[in-house]
């Protein structure tokens, strides 16, 4: 290596990592199943009108807060994403969700160049406080001169 | 929509490809017209100035594709547990996307029954996200 790279990262970014959020909330509305049901084109009896059931991806449209990230560089990709469940969504039911930065990582070269990955959390728990589900996000961080600089 | 059991499952078994044309207004809808949602996914000249091309599909909406078309082939007993993808391309809205999927593992995790699928779009001939769908199947035994 002929020159080190200057880490981006600052101890008042890693101060965010783990620090949950103030819980908000959202219900599990079968007008949005349905929407999405038929958007998808998803004639599962499963959920069906009238089962009390909701698909998993009714997990994309949970209104809530996002995670707030550190905004470090100017460029951002959503670049990796997961779905845990641990139970079927039930119509009607009341979710508390909750946000925390899991990780912020440096990565350079590629083409990006130097980037940061941030990775956030949403955790939706139930009335019980038993988790339901929970949102993994990884967004890419980069200073689009950089990626430029990186392609030519 | 038939049932599959975890007996019945062998690694190397391929879903049937599916294909999925995206739209504009399937993306906005997806979220609900009331809710916020990225300029990109509804707007193509939104999409020209990201230097897309054209308006954006949602990747929550991939997901989601992804989780059904998994689901659906597995049948009703069964139980997604969770779906991971890796975003490699951009898709954009009016260009058909195919899905692909096969087994890449079959265990026993806690006691349950678990299979684990990949599964990839396609566009344009190339893969545009990458994911890994686990599943916990009905037992015969």
């Amino acid at each position: 290596m002929t020159e080190e790279a200057q880490s981006l990262i600052t101890d008042e970014h890693r101060a965010t990592i783990g620090r949950r959020s103030a819980g908000h909330h959202a219900t599990v509305h079968e007008k949005d199943a349905r929407r999405m049901r038929d958007i998808l084109g998803d004639t599962d009896p499963r959920w069906a009108d009238g089962t009390g059931m909701a698909p998993p991806y009714i997990v994309a449209g949970l209104a809530g807060r996002r995670p707030d990230m550190p905004r470090i560089l100017p460029g951002g990709l959503l670049t990796t994403q997961e779905w845990k469940f641990t139970r079927a969504f039930r119509i009607g039911e009341k979710l508390s969700g909750y946000n925390e930065i899991v990780d912020i990582r440096e990565r350079l070269g590629g083409r990006y160049g130097h980037s940061v990955l941030v990775t956030t959390a949403t955790y939706w728990y139930d009335a019980n406080e038993d988790l339901v589900a929970s949102i993994f996000a990884t967004y890419t961080q980069f200073d689009p001169k950089g990626a430029k600089k990186d392609e030519e | 929509m038939s049932q599959k059991y975890f007996e019945d499952v062998s690694v190397d078994d391929e879903i049937a490809p599916l294909e999925r044309t995206p739209t504009a207004e399937m993306a906005v809808d997806f979220f609900g017209r009331d809710n916020p949602f990225n300029p990109a996914f509804a707007d193509a000249e939104a999409g020209k100035r990201l230097g897309l091309g054209g308006a954006l599909v949602p990747g929550m909406m991939k997901i989601a594709w992804m989780t059904q078309y998994v689901s659906d082939w597995a049948g009703p007993e069964c139980f997604v547990k969770s779906v991971r993808v890796a975003y490699r391309r951009p898709d954009l809205a009016g260009k058909p996307l195919v899905l692909s999927g096969r087994v890449v593992d079959k265990r026993e995790e806690d006691g349950e029954p678990i299979a684990e699928l990949e599964v990839v779009t396609i566009a344009d001939g190339q893969p545009s996200v990458r994911g890994n769908v686990v599943l916990r199947m009905p037992s015969r035994g």
